[in-house]
């Protein structure tokens, strides 16, 4: 079977930008593309993650972007997971490769969330929540969270104040990433004054609203030696996708199945556990999210999985040595939807060839990421990245 | 002898019908909280589908759900989609009911005052003008579930 690589990657300036989305797909591709041939030249098939068309009254995604990219009658679809969106592109890339479809594959994500505000934004994000029953209460996303962040504090022994840890840690983080939105370190003050969104979850609890275009190229291995040579790109030996349940109250409040479903079949493929993943990018949308995950990916043991704002080697028994959101996560690196689940890649990338700087994990050589759509593991997508 | 459940065939997939959103909020209109049984696994689904997520069994029978649960989660909405920006902040809580199925809905009671395993009741309540003017066009008569504490 074709072994899928990651050739290169781009990534527009995240935040509040005065760019649209082709505009912010148009970064990205020059980023991904410096010195390589056209992608009219490589590129055979496009997928372009992205979240609503509410935000720019654009749909048609898939064709408009291969266009930017001059691409011509080239399969381009949008694929729709809302913040999943980004690794289900990426998915569809590495499986097109694998089944030797094509040799070379784009999976592009953009969002243009600012172009509604904040409550264009709360608006559009309500559209993930079940219409029937949620949607009609008035439910936000951190209210969402909210929800599993309560019951889970109420079962294990946990505090506001432990979910101010994980945003200080990946606010730090960012502090070493000239690609985040956020680049100061924040103290834990800060957090637990800030004004509460939802109980328990305040405004430093969540992820902000971003804009951003993301590029990876994924490509057959000899056509990627062509391209880069070896060194210069990381191996996709694990992907994989899971759709559990749309409504919260239908799914366990404090352990994401579907997640560990997703997870699991991603190390099952990959022939990996775990323990072997240096680095990883999980879906910290909300503080809340990062303790979550961190024991549906197998990291962490049920329950202490809120010690992820700790550095590796003062966890609790049961706990690997994962870096976690060394690329100051969703929470600082921003959260553009669609283009999320690429912006994990681009980190996962960077630490694997070596070219993290100031956020490099020494010998980091096996990578997991876990991208969310809707709320929770409404549908989750995984992938292991090796150098 | 009970008869086990058949799936549902395309003829009985109507607005009548329950196991569609019409027919569930129909039901409610009248009082009545509906819920899909699942005859293999026992999930009680709400609203009603053809198919159970637990197991995957399309054997589904409708089932009327009791008007008593308690609180299993809960929070309050300060940033609220701006067509409930007057109602904010508002207290809203997943709720188990006795028959163990669950859903998220409006808790009427301050966050203040609520606790998880606070006993609450259903009650179904008319859609007002801020409802009515989001809703769809086959949405406007629905009405909308809120629990009371009690």
């Amino acid at each position: 079977m074709p072994e899928p690589r990651i050739v290169s990657v781009g990534l527009s300036p995240v935040g509040r930008t005065d760019l649209t989305g082709r505009d912010l797909f148009s970064a990205a591709l020059a980023e991904a593309f410096e010195g390589l041939p056209d992608p009219a030249e490589v590129v055979e098939a496009l997928y372009v993650g992205n979240q609503s068309e509410r935000y720019e009254h654009q749909i048609m995604y898939g064709t408009l972007l291969a266009e930017w990219a001059g691409l011509r009658d080239v399969p381009a679809e949008r694929v729709e997971g809302c913040a999943a969106a980004g690794a289900m592109a990426l998915r569809r890339a590495v499986e097109d490769v694998r089944a030797g479809r094509h040799d070379a594959v784009l999976a592009a994500g953009v969002e243009k969330m600012t172009a509604g505000g904040t409550g264009g934004a709360t608006d559009s994000l309500s559209a993930a929540f079940d219409r029937a029953l949620e949607q009609r209460s008035g439910i936000t996303a951190p209210s969402q969270y909210a929800l599993l962040a309560c019951r889970y504090m109420h079962e294990y022994d946990v505090t506001e104040r432990d979910l101010a840890e994980i945003a200080v840690k990946n606010h730090a983080n960012a502090a070493n990433n000239p690609r985040a939105q956020f680049q100061q370190a924040i103290d834990l003050d800060t957090v637990l004054g800030s004004d509460y969104v939802a109980p328990p979850l305040k405004l430093f609890d969540c992820a902000p609203v971003s804009d951003a275009g993301a590029a990876v190229l994924v490509a057959e291995e000899s056509v990627a030696a062509d391209l880069v040579g070896t060194d210069e790109t990381v191996a996709v030996t694990g992907a994989a996708s899971a759709a559990h349940n749309l409504a919260v109250a239908e799914r366990n409040l404090t352990f994401p199945e579907g997640a560990a479903v997703a997870a699991e079949r991603a190390f099952e493929q990959a022939g990996r556990t775990p323990g072997d993943v240096d680095v990883a990018e999980v879906h910290d949308a909300f503080t809340i999210c990062e303790a979550m995950l961190s024991e549906a990916a197998g990291f962490a043991p049920r329950g202490r999985g809120i010690e992820c704002a700790r550095p590796p080697g003062e966890r609790s028994e049961g706990w690997t040595d994962v870096h976690i959101s060394t690329s100051g996560g969703l929470k600082a690196r921003g959260h553009p939807i669609g283009a999320t689940g690429l912006a994990q890649a681009v980190e996962a990338y960077e630490q694997l060839t070596g070219r993290a700087g100031d956020r490099q994990v020494e010998g980091a050589d096996t990578a997991f990421l876990l991208n969310e759509g809707g709320v929770a593991d409404a549908v989750t997508v995984t992938h292991v990245l090796e150098a | 002898m009970s008869e086990r459940p058949s799936p549902l065939g395309p003829d009985e997939v109507t607005a009548d019908s329950p196991f569609t959103l019409p027919g569930f909020f129909d039901a409610l209109s009248e009082g009545r909280l509906l819920a899909a049984a699942c005859a293999d696994c026992g999930e009680r689904l709400v609203p009603p589908r053809p198919a159970c997520y637990a197991c995957g069994s399309r054997s589904l029978s409708i089932e009327e759900q009791p008007r008593t649960g308690h609180v299993v989660s809960y929070t309050a909405v300060h940033t609220p989609p701006p067509a409930f920006a007057d109602e904010a902040p508002y207290t809203v809580a997943v709720v188990e009911l006795d028959s163990g199925a669950r859903l998220t809905g409006r808790l009427d009671a301050d966050y203040e005052d609520v606790a998880v395993d606070d006993p609450v009741a259903l009650t179904v309540r008319e859609p007002d003008e801020a409802l009515r003017e989001r809703s769809l066009s086959y949405e406007t008569e629905w009405p909308l579930h809120v629990f009371e504490p009690r």
